[in-house]
């Protein structure tokens, strides 16, 4: 019982090192990199999500960027006015909640498509969503969009408006914000690890691996593939926040696919499944292009932003190489991640030795001996 | 915790069942009945449509016609997590473990014994960590039940074949079923993991007093555990009694004429 | 009555271009398991072929040469990259992600290149009309209906007649089985993409056609609307997405044509409407309009 007292205590120490550490940026760091460090943590609020619906739940998601659209443009319209005007501070909970809603009325397709099928039907969400914003004016601004309402908690403002000096350092919006998303993605690590950790966890993690050994075993598949949907829209909606306070304005062309498509990125390149794994992926894909064009005259074969058409810039720099990322992560490390649908039967045919050459890790195609079993039809 | 097996099971009633697939009948009037705490294997050769029936029984596949109870609960029109919250086990032919340690596949035994949700689990709260910690100490006692103890905290992938085999076993004991479904415990197992898994279905049966239905070529462990065998082939049941009546039956041995009886050869 | 005959026709040629990237979508489907989210930057790296290559080679020799090109990249992509994750079901669905990959590359490139320009293609049919009774039909339509209902019945024809089509079936019915009965899997997979590939560099042309304005780089995202084609044709057979196809066509092109009775939809839900419809379809029917396993399968 002491060692696990002091494999706690070390824990709990190393939680707090990092919790410390984490205070630190805005003492050190100008804004730049604030806001790098900000949209990082909203990210990975967002793709920690995903990762339990894609990773996690082996449910594909295409769709996520509506739902950080419910996030920000609900938080937006909930504060705001034209809107009902509420007071921010419970404009915040009640925008996750509505996300969570959208993900709950799309939930007769998200329990019954499965797999890489829901994929598909989630790009119905992105675009009839990104329809409704540009369509449905009074509340989402139309094409130009809406400007965000500061956060107010408690007579204290997220923004730059009065004054503030905390040890001799001027707290702006950059560093005021950060505090907020660093509570934020506390509150998004202590509950996506609690869920994994725990019965329902359990329970998507064998929908993805085996929908009949799931069911069989008491798991209500199409209940569970709903929820983690809903569950994952929840977190997307606190992400869509998150970013609709960092950016101070929201617009219809930002929750496009594109942004869908780096949200599965991200979690592709940090693993799939975990949401260490997740805010890795997000850190990279987020700072990535940011950095890349804050250094561009300092990096080779990458142009400056704005300078002669068709050169390559820092976007498309940073874009090819997550997209070489995922194609070479998937490829090359298929043990990275969790697997979308895997089967244990899958395991059992790339089983090898811990130290064993990468090239083994892709499943060969030859009949494993597995197969030779005795084997009947089945279902 | 497990007050539902401190009773005796229900009888489990099959009852002319049918199935059909694409125009291939695969069970054709089926009848059997598992006598409450008995061991009752199904046998025949491949294809007979035993896994059809076990697909049956545990709802994975609706049959045609015919009708399954436990007790006096009709089972065929039940979703596969409703039966199992009936207390109805199985494993799987090929081994269906789930990723992580053998604490994660066992607890996702207790899935239909344990409530925790959502909202509970995400916040960490006092009555789903309370609940997480009890059912986690009888999923151990399983585990050592069943001679896994030691690998409590193993990853499943990394255990050898035999053990991943008991994995399943223990898997579905963490459901305290009452009546336990076992395709092919042994199969592909060596002669000395056939024997310890013989005699910890032999134990589980004594101790629990759960009925068992077991579809198993290994003709010795089917004579050794059975009170009853019904046998199967292209899905109409041909012979039915005791083990030594079922040896006897000429129509068995036609049946299993130009195949091994003790199925070895598959394995 | 002509505005209805109008948008049926406008609507008939709209799907039977769709069909012709739902057609490749679902081949790749059938032989690998694979939802290739790449289709969309192929069919642009068609347009892209022809936009640049037709002053030099002419239409015809463009339009051959791009084909023939985007066949070869991806059959290449499938070679190289995708057929290394192996054939068993998981694998199609990391497959499946990797596409995304590949799209995201495919795209980003053929975007810079094209930047904001709107290429012409310099197709024969220009912007002539002929005239049908009372309507006035765009050339580019009726070529576009004639030479994908001559191009598909010429697939239909694959599928039945040759044996890759043969093993193309035994493949989407049983892999395992297939490979085990000495169909080459590898050759069967290639080819569909092959063949996926040409489609969609062939769609291109009429996508980027009068009255279209031009190639454009988001041209890629108008063959997206070919995915709630292949959904709503239950994705694993070809008649299904030809069906798919037309009913997409359709209703986005009556949608567009009666645009004013629609309002309160918003304007531009034409271009939306095929993922209403698609939605409407998976509510009541998970697997599709026509598809018995479908989205079911796996």
């Amino acid at each position: 019982m002491s060692d696990r007292t002091a494999l706690l205590t070390r824990r709990r120490a190393t939680l707090l090192t990092v919790a410390v550490l984490l205070c630190l940026p805005p003492f050190y760091l100008d804004a730049f990199w604030l806001r790098i460090g900000l949209f990082s943590l909203a990210a990975a609020i967002g793709a920690t999500g995903l990762a339990l619906l894609s990773g996690t739940a082996g449910q594909l998601s295409l769709g996520h960027a509506f739902f950080l659209a419910v996030g920000a443009y609900g938080y937006t319209w909930l504060a705001g006015d034209p809107g009902p005007g509420l007071p921010t501070a419970l404009a915040v909970p009640l925008a996750v909640l509505m996300a969570g809603l959208a993900g709950g009325l799309f939930s007769p397709v998200a329990g019954r498509v499965k797999g890489i099928y829901l994929g598909i039907a989630t790009l119905a969400l992105v675009f009839l969503g990104h329809h409704v914003l540009l369509t449905a004016e009074s509340v989402t601004g139309g094409f130009n969009g809406r400007s965000v309402p500061p956060l107010s908690l408690g007579g204290f403002t997220f923004d730059a408006g009065d004054e503030l000096t905390v040890l001799g350092v001027p707290f702006g919006a950059e560093e005021r914000l950060w505090f907020l998303g660093l509570a934020l993605f506390a509150v998004t690590w202590f509950t996506a690890r609690g869920l994994l950790r725990s019965r329902p966890g359990r329970a998507l993690a064998a929908l993805r691996d085996s929908e009949t050994a799931a069911a069989v075993m008491g798991v209500d598949v199409a209940r569970h593939r709903s929820a983690a949907f809903v569950v994952s829209s929840m977190y997307a909606g606190l992400a869509g926040v998150l970013l609709a306070l960092a950016f101070r304005r929201v617009v219809p062309d930002y929750f496009s696919l594109v942004l869908s498509v780096d949200y599965l990125a991200m979690i592709v390149i940090g693993g799939l499944g975990s949401v260490a794994g997740a805010t890795a992926g997000a850190v990279f894909v987020t700072a990535l292009p940011l950095l890349m064009t804050r250094y561009a005259d300092q990096l080779p074969l990458v142009a400056a932003p704005g300078s002669a058409e068709g050169a390559v810039g820092p976007t498309e720099a940073a874009r090819y190489l997550y997209g070489a990322a995922i194609v070479l992560v998937l490829l090359y490390a298929p043990d990275g991640l969790h697997g979308l649908a895997r089967r244990s039967r899958d395991r059992l045919r790339r089983r090898r030795s811990p130290t064993s050459d990468p090239a083994s890790a892709v499943p060969s195609p030859s009949p494993p001996a597995a197969a030779a079993r005795p084997k009947e039809h089945t279902l | 915790m497990n007050d539902r097996t401190t009773t005796a099971p229900p009888e489990l009633a099959v009852r002319d069942v049918t199935v059909r697939f694409a125009g291939l009948t695969a069970l054709d009037g089926v009848s059997f009945t598992v006598a409450p705490g008995s061991v009752h294997a199904l046998i025949g050769p491949n294809g007979a449509g035993k896994s059809t029936c076990f697909n049956v029984l545990s709802g994975l596949c609706r049959p045609a016609a015919g009708t399954v109870t436990l007790g006096g609960t009709e089972l065929t029109r039940l979703a596969p997590h409703r039966i199992a919250a009936l207390g109805v086990a199985r494993t799987f032919q090929n081994i269906v473990t789930t990723q992580g340690t053998v604490a994660d596949n066992l607890m996702l035994g207790r899935h239909a014994l344990t409530r925790a949700g959502f909202t509970a689990s995400a916040l960490r709260l006092p009555g789903a960590r309370r609940e997480q910690r009890e059912h986690l100490a009888r999923a151990r006692e399983i585990a050592e039940l069943t001679g896994l103890g030691a690998h409590f905290d193993a990853p499943v992938g990394l255990l050898p074949y035999g053990d991943r085999k008991r994995v399943e076993l223990a898997r579905a004991l963490c459901l305290e079923p009452r009546v336990l479904l076992l395709d092919e415990p042994v199969a592909g197992m060596n002669a000395a993991e056939r024997a310890r898994t013989a005699e910890v279905v032999g134990e589980l049966r004594a101790e629990l007093g759960l009925s068992v239905v077991l579809v198993e070529h290994d003709m010795g462990l089917v004579m050794r555990l059975a009170d009853e065998v019904t046998v199967l082939d292209f899905g109409r049941p041909i012979a039915h009694g005791t083990p030594d009546e079922v040896r006897r039956d000429p129509e068995v041995l036609r049946a299993y004429l130009g195949t091994d009886a003790t199925g070895e050869d598959a394995a | 009555m002509t505005d209805l005959l109008d948008s049926l026709l406008g609507g008939l040629a709209l799907g039977a271009v769709y069909a012709l990237v739902a057609l490749g979508f679902v081949v790749i489907f059938k032989a690998s398991g694979v939802l290739n989210f790449a289709h969309g930057s192929l069919l642009l790296f068609g347009g892209y072929l022809v936009a640049v290559l037709h002053d030099d080679l002419g239409f015809a020799g463009a339009l051959a040469l791009a084909v023939l090109a985007t066949a070869a990249l991806a059959g290449a992509l499938d070679r190289f990259l995708l057929q290394r994750g192996g054939q068993d079901a998981h694998s199609a669905h990391v497959q499946t992600i990797v596409t995304i990959g590949i799209d995201i590359v495919l795209l980003t490139e053929l975007a810079r290149r094209i930047g904001g320009d709107l290429l012409t293609l310099g197709d024969p049919w220009g912007d002539a009309v002929t005239e049908l009774g009372p309507l006035t039909v765009a050339d580019s339509r009726l070529a576009a209906i004639a030479v994908s209902a001559v191009v598909i019945a010429g697939v239909f024809a694959l599928f039945r007649f040759t044996s890759w089509g043969l093993s193309l079936r035994a493949a989407a019915e049983d892999m395992e089985a297939a490979a085990l009965m000495g169909v080459r899997l590898g050759r069967v997979r290639a080819g569909a993409w092959c063949l996926a590939g040409a489609l969609a560099a062939l769609a291109a042309v009429f996508l980027a056609a009068f009255p279209a304005p031009g190639l454009e780089r988001t041209t890629g995202q108008i063959a997206l609307n070919a995915f709630p084609a292949a959904i709503l044709g239950g994705l694993a057979s070809p008649t299904g997405a030809l069906a798919g196809s037309l009913v997409i066509g359709l209703t986005e092109a009556l949608v567009v044509g009666y645009q004013s009775e629609l309002h309160v939809l918003g304007e531009g839900f034409g271009d939306v409407a095929p993922y209403a419809v698609m939605l409407l379809v998976l509510l009541v029917r998970p697997n599709g309009l026509f598809g018995a396993k479908g989205a079911a399968r796996v």
